[in-house]
């Protein structure tokens, strides 16, 4: 079953057009929603948590479609809004737990959950004290927790970084690639940061303007466009001409050549051609192309608002 | 287990939640309960607690103060006052308590998941935006209940105590409980409608509790003008206009009671039947209550 699947959806607010018949296939996994601020990333969000109307189309969460079955949708997915949505003067304890119970948990299970979800995020105890006085970074994990706390199948995540320090952001992302990898709940993250979801994600999907600009595996945008860096004692541009003998695509100068990695395997004549030459081998090294170089040329508004 | 960057030793890794699961009912019913808890102030800072609870113990004063009297004082001073006048404009702070409580608590209960955005939170679960909305109403009127009920309570059980025979004081009075009961509830639901739709228009507090005091001060002003100026059936209607008037009015119907107003009163004056309180107060709760319904339903996020 597909966890997301939308059919020409389109959102018409009064003045603008967010979303512009989208169609969208995405399997269970951390799937990466890119697109530059306004394209439409938080709109359909709250369209697929049956929180806004489409104008058009369809849109299914789950197997389960969003127009008629929003109730069932919504209390099996978790949804961490890109605002602050915290009253400061609660513990967050006492607004996870209230919110847990608000989801269908009883109230011994809610508190359980609560302390074990708030403790998965990392807020120790500081979740006694009233959220005024927390850091964005701990707000930013009471916000994940209470999306986890019911033990959805799937979340949303909607810009989860936002406002945090580079440190803060690193471990958001460590506790989304956790949520996704080691919880085996679905994700589904929606960031301008194309670095965060090539570290995060599996699956992404790239809005433009209300429209999919792409919709892949992330190993697919990168694969076949990395390449081997090989450091030699001994002259590179040599060694790259004898690869591109044997076919490859290699250049070379000084001590370290590039071999391209698109769907071949040059291991072997790496080594074969070193071995003839007897140069001495000091370091292999995989250079993945990141997902900004590949769109940096087509996309250059997708990323222009980068921070 | 890679739970290092936590660093705890005793974290046994994420675990699925396989308990029970409670439906919309359930849900709505939490949310209500918390609601009522934060009406109070309860589970709350010292200073959220103040405001509500002294308007509580300022609405039960009468109560009190009788029910001292009478342990203190021995003299028999039973039905010095009588259930009907309680919640009537013949005492002036009781009902005024209670509309100070509503434009304290109902911005409170429904500003504040404005305010701080959280209703998103609730709206992405399994709770629709009606369920909320009845379930915010629910906790103001029952938190408005406790303020007409409590009072009512304790004088009922002041005057049971005074009298020589507890007992016999229930068997003479047994009728009047069903009114306390009746108009308590009814004054309760009637005041949530106007104040909780009041305060959901605006997410500022001081704004909808300015907003949620000024009807009932300015109504009974125009009311006042109205039934004494206009002498004509247009003008007797004017006695509708004062909340405070349709509760009076209800009150005494359900009683079966006369007030102790003088004949220059609007209420006195107008001259309506007391079943049209009820049949007024009725109607003004349904639609307060429809059009919060309403507010929310269309609410976008």
């Amino acid at each position: 079953m597909p966890l997301i699947e939308t059919h020409a959806l389109t959102k018409q607010y009064p003045r603008v057009l967010a979303l512009d018949a989208l169609d969208i296939h995405v399997e269970p996994g951390v799937i990466g929603l890119v697109g530059a601020n306004g394209a439409g990333k938080s709109t359909l969000i709250k369209i697929l948590l049956g929180l806004l109307p489409a104008t058009r189309g369809a849109a299914h969460v789950l197997g389960m479609d969003v127009n008629t079955q929003g109730r069932e949708i919504r209390s099996i997915v978790g949804y961490m809004p890109e605002h602050d949505c915290l009253p400061p003067d609660l513990s967050a304890t006492e607004f996870v737990t209230h919110l847990a119970e608000v989801s269908g948990l009883p109230r011994t299970a809610a508190r359980e959950r609560t302390a074990e979800t708030l403790r998965h995020v990392g807020l120790f105890e500081e979740r006694y004290r009233e959220m005024g006085g927390y850091s964005t970074g701990m707000k930013q994990r009471v916000k994940l927790a209470q999306a986890l706390v019911h033990d959805p199948r799937l979340i949303f995540l909607d810009e989860p970084t936002n406002g945090l320090d580079p440190a803060g952001r690193e471990e958001m992302l460590d506790l989304v690639r956790r949520t996704g990898r080691e919880f085996g709940i679905a994700v589904l993250m929606s960031s301008h940061l194309l670095g965060e979801i090539e570290r995060v994600c599996d699956w992404l999907v790239v809005i433009d303007g209300g429209r999919l600009v792409r919709s892949g595996a992330v190993a697919e945008f990168t694969a076949g466009l990395g390449s081997l860096e090989v450091e030699i004692e001994g002259d590179a541009g040599a060694l790259a001409d004898a690869l591109t003998e044997r076919g490859f695509e290699a250049r070379g100068e000084g001590f370290i050549a590039h071999v391209a990695l698109n769907g071949v395997d040059p291991y072997d004549a790496i080594r074969d051609c070193i071995v003839e030459m007897e140069m001495g081998l000091v370091r292999l090294e995989q250079r993945r192309q990141s997902l900004e170089d590949i769109f940096r040329p087509e996309e250059p508004e997708a990323v222009a608002e980068r921070v | 287990m890679s739970e290092r960057a936590t660093g705890s030793i005793y974290d046994l890794g994420y675990r699925r939640y396989e308990g029970l699961r409670l439906g919309r009912r359930e849900a709505t019913l939490s949310l209500y309960v918390h609601g009522l808890r934060a009406a109070f102030g309860l589970g709350r800072r010292t200073r959220s607690k103040m405001f509500p609870m002294g308007l509580g113990l300022v609405a039960a004063l009468p109560a009190i103060g009788y029910l001292m009297a009478a342990a203190f004082i021995d003299i028999d001073i039973s039905d010095a006052i009588r259930a009907e006048d309680y919640f009537s404009s013949v005492f002036f702070f009781p009902p005024a308590a209670l509309m100070l409580f509503l434009a304290a608590v109902a911005p409170e209960l429904l500003g504040r998941d404005q305010r701080y955005a959280t209703l998103p939170l609730y709206f992405s679960r399994a709770l629709s935006r009606r369920e909320y909305a009845l379930a915010r109403y629910a906790a103001m009127a029952t938190a408005l209940l406790a303020l007409t009920l409590g009072p009512q309570a304790l004088l009922f059980l002041g005057n049971a105590l005074v009298v020589d025979s507890f007992g016999g004081y229930f068997k003479d009075e047994w009728r009047q409980v069903g009114p306390i009961i009746g108009s308590s509830i009814l004054i309760s639901l009637f005041f949530a409608a106007i104040g909780m739709l009041i305060s959901a228009q605006s997410p500022r507090r001081a704004f909808a509790t300015v907003g949620v005091i000024a009807p009932f001060i300015f109504l009974p002003i125009i009311s006042g003008i109205l039934v004494n100026t206009l002498d004509n059936f247009i003008g007797r209607l004017g006695v509708f206009l004062n909340p405070f008037f349709v509760i009076d009015g209800f009150t005494y119907w359900f009683f079966d009671a006369a007030p102790d107003f003088g004949d220059g009163h609007p209420l006195i004056q107008a001259d309506f039947a007391g079943g049209w309180y009820f049949f007024f107060a009725l109607v003004v709760t349904a639609l307060g209550v429809a059009l919060l319904l309403r507010h929310y339903g269309r609410r976008s996020l």
